[in-house]
């Protein structure tokens, strides 16, 4: 009896606390206007032409406005809850403050800046000791804002493990051969690449997102942050939030932000939008399916090779990329001087000894005195 | 003059007025190429470098106006096109990733002007391979 009297008191209580959590969830825009601070622009040359001035927070989403979904909500950034690996004082639990109305639908580039550019970190929430959370899962299962002061002692000193257990809300092993590099549309996106923190398989550190979303999108700021850090034995405060609709599986994109601690963002400084799209393929995020593009049909009159998930083990049919450099473009046999793809067969059976991971194009590869295997030919 | 430059595998010069990347290794080849020769750059790349250790360091804002025949440019940030006739050599430390970029390399490479004479890689600090391309004009 006890028990139970206990049970529904803490029942109760957590009753409580999500309604509180919901109410402290804002709509407001996200015009920056309202930070805590406003960050110093420590870069004293303003160059002639200035950076590109793709910002479009003031453009209304064509694509929101049209989906009539619900976008009170969850379309926001979600509030997230410290998690671990940090110290209790300087968690940054907070999602930035951003609606997906803001940002433009894709045209032809993989991320566009949003609020000039400037990430919306509040000064409180700068610190040059480092550390990371992640958020927990949402009811539906999908992650929240991964966030980290990254300093050199985070990074990994090893290569990652396996990542193909994970299924991220949205999954679907599915190839396009012709249209994207690769060959399978999804990839295993860690939202703090293995490169930075060392996050291997950590259900919420990882997103389903396209492979352009992935190796267009996010990558290039992964590296950005990892060469200045390692440069500079400097902080990067570097925060990922992924941007769901309504209850939608698959996330529209990724929020990106990253400010250099030490030096006031003269190194790094970036607030960026990455699309989780892929160029020929339509995908409906609501549950990760997807289709060829009717424009990708009528140029090519090619039938994508789509291959809904099968019964085979998951871990031979992904391709083991996934978010970042940590995904290896390729896998090298040492031994036999033979380069394959990740998810060829003969890789099962490559002694560990032999195998090595590739980070780079086919040519690379080449130019490196491998030969692509004549089984799955790369 | 004699440009040196740094460019991704995109031809991506810069992002929001930040250079892509740097590397302790690549200046200290820089420094080893000009040796004792004029180098000029401007404020923003001279924070990169130990101003102290370059013999013939210049620096100023307009520095492509500035440079004579023979003489090395840093260029980080700047538009190149505008002064293409008065380039002679183009050094170009190629990294080996891809970065974010809104600035670009604006001469055109493969338009039959220049042609590649030399190229070496070399190991970074923290790039694995850092690529040495060296282009005349024909």
């Amino acid at each position: 009896m006890k028990r139970r009297t206990i049970s529904i008191f803490l029942s109760l209580v957590l009753c409580l606390s999500l309604l509180s959590a919901c109410g402290s969830t804002t709509d407001a825009p996200a015009n920056g206007s309202n930070r805590d601070i406003a960050f110093e622009e420590t870069r004293q040359e303003v160059q002639a032409e200035g950076s590109d001035s793709t910002t479009s927070e003031n453009e209304d989403s064509a694509s929101d406005a049209e989906s009539g979904k619900n976008d009170s909500a969850s379309d926001k950034a979600q509030p997230s809850q410290p998690e671990r690996n940090a110290d209790e004082n300087s968690l940054s639990a907070e999602a930035p403050d951003f609606s997906l109305s803001s940002i433009a639908e894709y045209t032809d580039k993989p991320y566009i800046a949003v609020n000039g550019n400037v990430p919306y970190f509040t000064e409180s929430e700068l610190t040059d000791q480092s550390y990371e959370y992640y958020s927990d899962l949402d009811a539906l299962g999908r992650c929240g804002t991964a966030c980290a002061s990254i300093g050199q002692d985070l990074m990994p000193t090893e290569s990652r493990g396996s990542i193909g257990m994970v299924k991220p809300t949205g999954w679907h092993t599915v190839r396009y051969d012709d249209l994207v590099d690769g060959k399978y549309l999804y990839n295993r996106c860690h939202l703090i690449g293995y490169q930075l923190t060392g996050e291997n398989a950590n259900t919420k550190n990882l997103i389903t997102g396209t492979r352009y979303l992935n190796i267009e999108g996010m990558l290039p700021f992964e590296n950005m942050v990892a060469d200045y850090v390692k440069e500079t034995g400097n902080h990067v405060m570097y925060r990922v939030t992924p941007i769901f609709e309504g209850d939608n599986l698959l996330a529209n994109g990724v929020l990106m932000e990253g400010y250099s601690v030490e030096d006031k963002g003269a190194g790094v400084c970036y607030c960026v939008y990455a699309y989780n799209v892929q160029p020929g393929v339509e995908i409906d995020c609501a549950t990760g399916e997807s289709k060829l593009a009717d424009s990708a049909q009528q140029e090519e009159q090619k039938t994508a090779t789509v291959t809904p998930t099968p019964s085979l083990e998951p871990e031979k049919q992904e391709p083991a990329t996934g978010s970042e450099a940590s995904q290896a473009d390729y896998i090298l046999n040492t031994n036999t001087k033979k380069f394959h793809y990740p998810t060829c067969s003969s890789v099962n059976d490559m002694k560990e000894k032999n195998k090595q991971e590739f980070f780079g194009t086919r040519d690379e590869a080449i130019s490196n005195g491998y030969s692509p295997c004549g089984r799955c030919k790369p | 003059m004699i440009v040196i430059t740094c460019l991704d595998q995109k031809n991506g010069m810069m992002f929001n007025q930040r250079r892509q990347s740097q590397d302790c290794v690549l200046r200290e080849h820089v420094a080893e190429l000009v040796a004792n020769a004029p180098l000029w750059m401007n404020h923003y790349s001279a924070c990169q470098f130990d101003t102290e250790s370059i013999p013939n360091l210049n620096i100023d804002d307009a520095f492509l106006q500035e440079a004579a025949q023979g003489e090395y440019c840093f260029v980080e940030d700047a538009p190149l096109a505008p002064f293409e006739k008065w380039v002679e050599r183009i050094v170009i430390f190629r990294w080996d990733r891809t970065y974010p970029a809104d600035r670009y390399f604006d001469l055109q490479l493969g338009s039959g002007q220049w042609h590649l004479v030399d190229t070496s890689e070399f190991a970074g600090h923290s790039h694995v391979l850092i690529t040495m391309e060296v282009y005349e004009k024909k």
